[in-house]
């Protein structure tokens, strides 16, 4: 019985390790950085990390599905390109709405051609994504080939100063995110996604449509991805054809230690959200930790490893006992 | 309600493996018709032909007397066939009640889905089966926690829970227990009576005897023979199933290994699903593995050849045997011959010379000899009559017996001391498992030994002297000699303790 | 999927030759001039054996199976290009070392690779992902500043230059052939190879029959750190110049090459001619898009669609109904 109750806890709350971890991350920010709490120094935070969030939302629901995303960092680039370029530092702010609907548009398509290379012509989703991620950063290359252009300065100030009703932009997307996700898991969608995760085949057979349920998840994560890309370029307020890729890797690392199987049909998104934030608070961790900037990549990269592996460790233990 | 459905000369091929060239099938409402046939004649595939999960390749299939074509499992539904398959279609990190409503859960304004009404309606079906169940079954326990017997119970639940007008019902009983069994034909009873129309797929003659109106008998990818229970006995039912006079007598060594030595002596095993095992074998030996499926059975196997951890002692030939890899194992001259051979005993894609030889290259040198290794083989597959376009053809081109040869062929290129086959000759046709009998026989002759578990008591009688009959991870009972009959192996399978040592 | 009748390594090569054909109709290509043709044959097939070599690593995970891909090749090539070129600093005696020293640091990220996707579970390409994220961050911590190193000419003539001024076969091509006929012995006339495929195809049966999974899984990934090495040791032999990108552009026409050469992606079945095939026909995707002058963007684009189009033809996946 010891077994199944392990089995049901994880099953029924995956999250439980990211809150941990959030907390713990938190606290020890609060200790490097003593004025974590003041609302100019959240606020400043919040939209530093909102566009990771963004990500990994998206990012959480395909890896749900039984998916995987490797072009959301190349879906940012795109995003970020053609606002940079369209809109420019000149830019109107009528200008600035209609090409962010457009990439809002662009992200859907691009998910849509994702969608349609895994789910109807069902092939692998790490190559096919890991293919295209290729296809659209070469497009992003191409209307950006050099960093430059951006979007107009009061435009990104609204971004970053945003406090409607005392509280910071960022958090107000956040929880509009979950109550949204909230929202959906709780339709017949919610259900058809954790099926065709858990085990598509069966799906299959109880009638779930399980194409078209794989395909929204790419266009749902491409959407995602535009939005994060749109964030991200308000909040640097310039153009560069390559600010997004490193966020693939993030996106995929804050879904895992959020408690989802990269193998579909377990965990939520509040989960890889916490683990977003989690993972952001640790860089800025680093950042106030003054290490030399020739170690940066290092110690970034071995954080992202072990954040990738602690599931594993704890499973190994697991099986000792 | 009422319906007629009629699956008239279906054809169905897989890749280029014909499993059904003449299937036929009729069903009324208000009758239970049961669809007979060895293993492999092609009972699954018509019932997936008729619940739209495979496409069929010819034939025809009527409903009410009007041509059907369906475009997938969901026109099925909707026309209000539903079936309970032998591989669980339960999505198993999903709860009971996700899993019996999905894709009908019942909604609220919004489009939310009413949880309230999905755990009462859950509630509504589980009491179907009230007090049956050996955990405390709720609506929101996770499928993956629960023991076989209660998800197939499930499964029923689930199929059931559309109101169909033909319920199919394919190995249905396998997992379940007599108390269980009982309950269901207690419901299907009922069934009939409202008018539903049922179609039983089992291998288990007393089970057809007891529930079905009219059968219908497949052999060999054909239907052979159909029409009303009371016109039909037991045993004209088995000789349409396999076309021989009476279940071919088993070539039973008639020496007995009892005053041979013991080579293999295991003492108290236990893991997660064996409870303390022990017992011997002699040398040249073919000794039974009984009991229903899943009590543990293929675990042992497992556990003694090395691929499942396990404490206890295990003695072979004296020497100590407790194996920690399979390639362990194999050294000490070990060999498994698995269930399911597509999943665990063959490379489907690569060919036949590599199925042979995957355990044993290292001895071919380095290069490899692969001339020499291509001579070993050829006269491995002359020795066991193996039909094949080639060599170097992939293992996937072969018939289902064929592709069983290869799996055991692979095994006595090694000349292993001792055999452990596990279920080998489900799905395997009728000349193979002869030639298959033949086989195990002479290897004992030859001083091998055998460890042979299997799901068919018939197999169990007629080839072994001694059978070990497992229930719920311990032994339940050894049966040896005159003990060994049909009776009895069922009722110790069930988990009645036998009466008198013999 | 669909059934050619010709083989997919055999099909590549024809594909490489109508390329080169139509690259001879182009502006600045070698029209019906058979001297230049030679010469331009002979450049491409010389780029495309580093390639080729950084692939073979990348051939070998992916015919172990289980979404094997290596995506630390890059950096690991970066990696242990620097550290030739600094530990050589033009002494032919300590070239031979440095070949040792490169295919050890290979190895090692290798089975660093292995020992996460093995023991702790993580997935091949999330794994590999990271490792490349820390080597990368290894080669930037040296680079500190500028490093100061020099190849050995004994590399260059190895390497660079053709086999003898008479015979104007590049030596790169020689090695590479060699290694060909190498790798081929390793796939199909060792018990590792023969492993290698099995466990492509069906880890189960593989163990049921005495493979010993995990181990190969190590093996499988060292071998392939230690050839991606390799691989770098022979690019700064071939250039004389270290990048801190100097890798990263053969990482994805390394995966690439794989597919087009016809090895199936989901594992257990291809070999490295197929490979080599391919990365001749990916350097001359590259040369002809920089011969008709495209900036590295197309470059990208035609690799991703290039990508797409040869796993839309072999890559596709069970249907759920039959």
């Amino acid at each position: 019985m010891k077994r199944l109750t392990w089995n049901t806890l994880l099953v029924r709350y995956p999250s439980l390790f990211a809150l941990i971890l959030l907390v713990l991350t938190i606290a020890v920010n609060f200790i490097v950085q003593p004025k974590l709490f003041a609302i100019d120094t959240l606020n400043s935070n919040m939209r530093v990390f909102l566009p990771l969030i963004l990500l990994s939302a998206g990012q959480a629901v395909v890896i749900l599905g039984g998916g995987i995303d490797i072009s959301v960092g190349a879906i940012v680039c795109i995003v970020n390109t053609i606002l940079a370029t369209r809109v420019g530092l000149q830019g109107s702010p009528e200008a600035m709405l209609q090409y962010t609907a457009l990439s809002l548009l662009v992200g859907i398509l691009a998910g849509a051609i994702n969608g349609f290379f895994v789910a109807h012509l069902r092939l692998q989703p790490i190559i096919t994504t890991y293919a295209t991620s290729f296809l659209y950063g070469g497009l992003a290359l191409y209307i950006l080939p050099n960093p430059g252009g951006g979007i107009p300065a009061p435009i990104a100030e609204l971004y970053r100063s945003s406090t409607p009703f005392g509280i910071p932009l960022a958090f107000f997307v956040i929880a509009i995110l979950l109550l949204l996700w909230g929202y959906l898991r709780s339709t017949r969608y919610g259900n058809y996604l954790y099926a065709v995760g858990g085990k598509a085949q069966a799906a299959y057979e109880t009638a779930v449509p399980v194409v078209w349920l794989q395909f929204s998840t790419y266009v749902i994560s491409g959407f995602m991805a535009a939005l994060s890309g749109v964030a991200i370029t308000m909040l640097s307020g310039a153009g560069n054809a390559e600010i997004g890729l490193a966020m693939t890797l993030t996106s995929i690392t804050a879904v895992v230690i959020g408690g989802n199987a990269l193998s579909g049909g377990v965990g939520g998104v509040a989960g890889p959200v916490m683990g977003a934030i989690a993972l952001s608070f640790v860089q800025n961790i680093i950042s106030f930790a003054r290490i030399d900037t020739w170690w940066e990549t290092l110690v970034k990269a071995l954080i992202i490893i072990v954040a990738l592996a602690t599931p594993g460790i704890i499973n190994l233990f697991r099986r000792r006992t | 309600m009422t319906l007629s459905l009629s699956a008239r000369n279906i054809v169905k091929r897989y890749g280029g493996v014909v499993a059904l060239s003449d299937g036929n099938l009729e069903v009324n409402s208000g009758e239970v018709v049961a669809l007979i046939g060895a293993n492999g004649s092609g009972k699954s595939t018509l019932s997936k032909v008729l619940n739209g999960v495979v496409t069929l390749d010819g034939g025809q299939l009527l409903l009410d007397g009007k041509p059907l074509h369906f475009a997938s499992p969901q026109s099925a539904k909707k026309m209000g066939i539903s079936t309970v398959f032998q591989e669980l279609s339960l999505i198993p990190q999903m709860s009971v009640a996700d899993n019996i409503w999905l894709t009908r859960e019942p909604l609220s304004p919004l489009g939310v889905v009413s949880k309230a009404t999905v755990f009462a309606k859950t509630e509504e079906l589980l009491s179907l089966f009230t007090g049956m169940f050996k955990t405390e079954l709720r609506p929101d326990s996770l499928v993956s926690d629960l023991p076989s017997d209660e998800k197939q119970i499930i499964e029923i639940l689930k199929a059931v829970s559309f109101n169909p007008r033909l319920l199919i019902l394919d190995e249905a009983t396998a997992s379940l227990d007599s108390r269980q069994v009982h309950r269901l034909f207690d419901l299907v009873a009922k069934w009939k009576g409202e008018g539903k129309a049922i179609v039983f797929i089992s291998h288990r003659m007393e089970e057809i005897f007891q529930i079905a109106d009219r059968y219908s008998v497949l052999r060999n990818g054909k239907t052979v023979g159909a029409g009303d229970m009371k016109d039909i006995t037991e045993k004209d039912l088995v000789k349409l199933m396999i076309d021989k006079d009476s279940v071919f007598q088993y070539a039973r060594s008639g020496t007995s290994t009892a005053e041979n030595p013991v080579c293999l002596e295991v003492k108290d095993l236990r893991n997660q699903v064996l409870r303390g095992i022990s017992f011997e074998v002699h040398e040249g030996e073919l000794l039974g593995i009984g009991g229903l499926q899943g009590q543990g059975q293929r675990n042992l196997l497992l556990s003694l050849f090395g691929d499942i951890p396990f404490s206890g002692t295990i003695h072979f030939n004296g020497q100590p045997a407790q194996f920690r890899h399979p390639r362990q194992a194999m050294e000490s001259g070990f060999a498994l011959v698995p269930g399911d051979r597509a999943r665990e005993g063959l490379l489907y894609i690569r060919s036949t010379l590599e199925n042979l030889q995957l355990p044993s290259w290292a001895r071919y040198g380095f290069p490899l000899k692969i001339d020499k290794a291509k001579d070993d083989a050829e006269r491995m597959g002359a020795r066991l009559k193996l039909v094949m376009a080639g060599l170097q053809e992939p293992v996937s081109s072969l018939s289902g017996g064929n592709a069983q040869k290869v799996v055991i062929g692979k095994w006595l290129m090694r000349q292993p001391s001792i055999l452990l086959l596990d279920d080998p000759t489900k799905g395997v046709d009728v000349g193979t498992k002869a030639e298959f009998y033949a086989l195990l026989t002479k290897l004992c002759e030859e001083g091998k030994t055998i460890l042979f578990y299997s799901s068919d008591d018939e197999e169990l009688i007629g080839l072994c002297d001694r059978v070990l009959v497992l229930h719920d991870g311990s032994i339940q009972t050894e049966l040896v000699g005159a003990a060994l009959t049909k009776e009895n192996l069922i009722a110790a399978s069930l988990g009645v303790a036998h009466g008198d040592a013999s | 999927m669909k059934r050619f009748s010709i083989s997919p390594p055999v099909a590549a090569l024809l594909l490489a030759v109508v390329l080169f054909l139509l690259s001879g109709l182009l502006p600045n290509g070698f029209g019906s001039d058979l001297n230049v043709a030679y010469a331009q044959a002979m450049n491409i097939l010389r780029l495309s054996v580093f390639l080729g070599v950084i692939a073979a690593g990348q051939t070998l995970v992916i015919i172990s199976g289980f979404e094997g891909i290596d995506l630390s090749a890059g950096s690991v090539v970066t990696l242990t290009a620097i550290l030739t070129y600094v530990y050589v600093s033009g002494a032919n005696e300590k070239v031979f070392v440095a070949l040792l020293l490169s295919l050890a640091v290979g190895a090692v990220i290798g089975l660093l690779n292995g020992a996460g996707i093995t023991y702790l579970k993580i997935s091949p390409f999330v794994m590999t992902l990271g490792m490349s994220g820390v080597v990368t961050g290894i080669v930037i911590i040296l680079n500190h500043g500028n490093v100061q190193g020099k190849i050995a000419p004994i590399m260059t003539r190895l390497i660079a230059r053709p086999f003898l001024p008479s015979i104007p076969i590049p030596n790169a091509l020689i090695i590479w052939l060699v290694f060909g006929v190498l790798m081929w012995l390793l796939l199909e006339r060792t018990t590792f190879g023969k492993q290698l495929f099995a466990i492509g195809v069906n880890r189960v049966t593989a163990k049921l029959s005495g493979v010993n999974v995990n181990g190969m899984n190590l093996a499988t990934y060292s071998l392939a750190g230690a050839l991606a090495g390799f691989g770098g040791f022979l690019v700064v032999g071939n250039t004389g110049v270290v990048l801190i990108q100097l890798g990263q552009p053969f990482l994805f026409p390394s995966i690439a090459a794989v597919a087009v050469g016809g090895t199936l992606l989901s594992g257990g079945k291809g070999s490295y001619w197929g490979t080599m095939a391919g990365a001749i026909v990916l350097t001359l995707i590259t040369s002809l898009l920089t011969t008709m002058q495209m900036p590295d963007s197309v470059r990208r684009m035609a690799l991703g669609v290039t990508l797409l189009v040869m796993i839309s033809i072999y890559g596709r996946q069970r249907a759920l109904r039959q």
